[in-house]
């Protein structure tokens, strides 16, 4: 009995950990910001490609796991200042303008590596024993790295200067500027610091996924409903989602095709939203 | 000047450039070979997709980001019911023709319920629909006994119905004319007349609709069912043409293209989705033929500029330009 949970409960904490990797990001900018970037996979692709690049130099995982979030940031950054500043409050305009730029970084991603999916090494190579239940060590380390992350993010929002400024310019933009704070600089910020968490975690699904120019889109749906479910505005809603979408798409490819499942799930969203629109855990 | 007159000239004149824009296709067959006729044939469908759209996004302003689900249901509704039940080729295709169109239009009405009820409105809207075009895209690929998986179906035999068959190149453009003349004046008249009026109002203030007693949400959820089951018509009449269907006519890059459709021709004209779509398709041919890269670099340029340089669509940004260079033509 034991011996059949364990894979089980390991498996449902392996994607629940993937998603709430991915979706932190996207629940700055999209939770929090309220920017709907449907650029956000593209992010996550380049974190992978960051990967690819720095191996392909003769660099290690670790080295890559460091170098993603800055080139993540150092993105964001420049998006925010060219692009996504342009859009704000106008979320029919965002969604045109970052869709555009995920189809050209796509494009540009596919034509600078090729269509054929990219070999990438993990840091740890075959399984460790649990209870007598062998399992891959590389996803508890995903799991330990997702919580970790998921930590820092939420200290980073309740106790620094930074945190308490974005939150303070969310709430009131107008009234955080006269207080002192910068509602652009801030922005631009938050926008980056959620570019470089994709990236971040682009790097670490990419030794469990075919790392293709495409493949950002698997979890650009689903990091949007994450924080959907959980509660846009919230960081704690992220792990709330996660653990909702994960789960029950975990338990369900258990019974039904996986494809099938990630539909049910999606769909089980949709009708969640309707009788709870402002998500599980608001803020 | 009273409102009245101005009214009645602002609504007429998408009607008669539909008119003159119908006649001309119906000209077509007597100008073009056999090859080129065929084409002609796909653009008149993908052009009563695009209307779809238009009746929906620019009517209600609420964008879909999902309308080749319906497309695709519409196509998959018609390749499976005429290729995998082996039914009466006398009867098989108005089945798979009610098949596609119905099941388009069951799945915008289960959908459009929990949305719209649901207060979904705006762009949220616009994300839900989006996922809605990749699950009915995971749905096509991973269901592969019923749609052919990756590959798709082949062998769509042409439309026939009342032991007639579409076949040759004229019979079937004139089949995908007749539905979109249909559709497109049927639509005109729909939103020229009192329903139009009332989604006018509402795309500009919905609390303030339902004060006056309309009921906002099933207003809009009809709209997006009819929107739903016109695209699912020109779906399944699309495969009858190409003979085949592939997860790509139900994929989030044709939901994308349809809009690019619509904006061009400028949103909420109607007429002009059906004009957006011939001038975006010439364009695409030449596009493609450089690069297979070059189609979606140059969508996402597209995108990109129609919001940061043109906001109401291109037709209005050189409408404007025209305008502002006769003025200072008169004045200097």
């Amino acid at each position: 009995m034991i011996e059949a949970a364990i894979p089980l409960v390991l498996n449902a904490m392996t994607l629940i950990s993937i998603l709430l990797i991915v979706s932190l990001g996207m629940a700055i900018i999209f939770g929090l910001m309220n920017v709907i970037n449907l650029a956000h996979g593209e992010f996550i692709t380049i974190g992978a490609f960051t990967l690819v690049a720095v191996q392909s130099v003769g660099g290690g995982f670790w080295l890559a796991l460091i170098m993603a979030p800055l080139v993540g940031y150092a993105f964001g950054f420049i998006l925010e200042k060219f692009l996504i500043s342009k859009v704000y409050g106008n979320p029919l305009h965002a969604i045109l303008v970052t869709w555009g730029l995920s189809l050209i970084l796509q494009q540009v991603i596919q034509l600078g590596f090729g269509a054929a999916p990219q070999p990438v090494n993990g840091p740890f190579s075959g399984p460790v024993s649990i209870a007598g239940v062998l399992y891959p060590s590389y996803r508890l380390f995903l799991i330990a790295a997702a919580l970790t992350t998921f930590a820092a993010t939420v200290v980073v929002f309740r106790k620094t200067r930074f945190g308490l400024d974005l939150r303070a310019s969310i709430h009131s933009t107008e009234m955080a500027a006269v207080m002192g704070v910068n509602p652009d600089r801030i922005n631009a910020h938050a926008f980056a610091m959620g570019a470089a968490l994709a990236a971040f975690a682009g790097v670490l699904i990419a030794p469990m996924a075919a790392v293709t120019a495409y493949m950002g889109i698997n979890y650009l749906a689903r990091s949007f409903f994450v924080v959907l479910v959980g509660g846009a505005g919230s960081i704690p809603g992220v792990a709330a989602g996660s653990g909702i979408i994960g789960g029950l798409e975990t338990v369900l490819s258990y019974e039904i095709p996986v494809t099938v499942a990630q539909a049910a799930v999606l769909i089980l969203a949709i009708v969640i939203l309707r009788f709870r629109p402002q998500g599980i855990l608001p803020s | 000047m009273t409102a009245t007159p101005v009214r009645k000239r602002r609504f007429r004149l998408p009607t008669m450039i539909a008119i003159v824009l119908v006649a001309l296709l119906a000209m077509l067959p007597l100008l073009a070979n056999a090859y080129a006729l065929n084409n002609y044939r796909d653009v008149a469908l993908l052009g009563l997709f695009a209307l779809s759209l238009d009746v929906f996004w620019g009517r209600t302003g609420i964008l879909s980001f999902g309308h080749a689900t319906f497309f695709g249901l519409g196509a998959y509704g018609m390749a499976v019911t005429t290729i995998q039940f082996g039914l009466d080729p006398a009867w098989a295709s108005l089945a798979g023709l009610g098949a596609g169109v119905l099941l388009a239009a069951v799945v915008a009405l289960f959908v459009g319920y929990f949305i719209l009820y649901g207060g979904v409105r705006g762009a949220y809207f616009t994300i839900v629909t989006l996922a809605l075009t990749l699950i009915a895209g995971h749905i096509a690929v991973g269901w592969s006994s019923v749609t052919g998986g990756d590959s798709g179906l082949i062998g769509v035999p042409p439309f026939s119905a009342f032991g007639y068959t579409f076949y040759d190149p004229v019979s079937s453009f004139y089949l995908a004319l007749g539905a979109l003349a249909l559709c497109l004046f049927g639509s005109l008249w729909v939103m020229h007349g009192r329903f139009g009026l009332v989604l006018k109002a509402i795309q500009d203030d919905e609390t303030k609709v339902r004060t006056l007693g309309y009921k906002t949400q099933w207003i809009l959820l009809k709209t997006f069912v009819g929107s739903a089951a016109m695209a699912g018509l020109a779906g399944a009449l699309y495969v009858t043409g190409t003979g085949f269907v592939a997860p790509d006519l139900i994929a989030l890059l044709l939901s994308t293209e349809v809009i690019i459709w619509v904006a061009v021709g400028g949103s909420g004209t109607l007429v002009g989705a059906v004009i957006g779509t011939a001038i975006v398709w010439q364009l695409q041919v030449k596009i493609s033929s450089i690069s297979f890269a070059a189609w979606p670099i140059a969508i996402g340029v597209f995108f990109i500029l129609m919001v940061l340089v043109f906001p109401k669509g291109p037709a209005d940004w050189i409408l404007r330009r025209v305008r502002a260079w006769q003025r200072k033509e008169k004045t200097s």
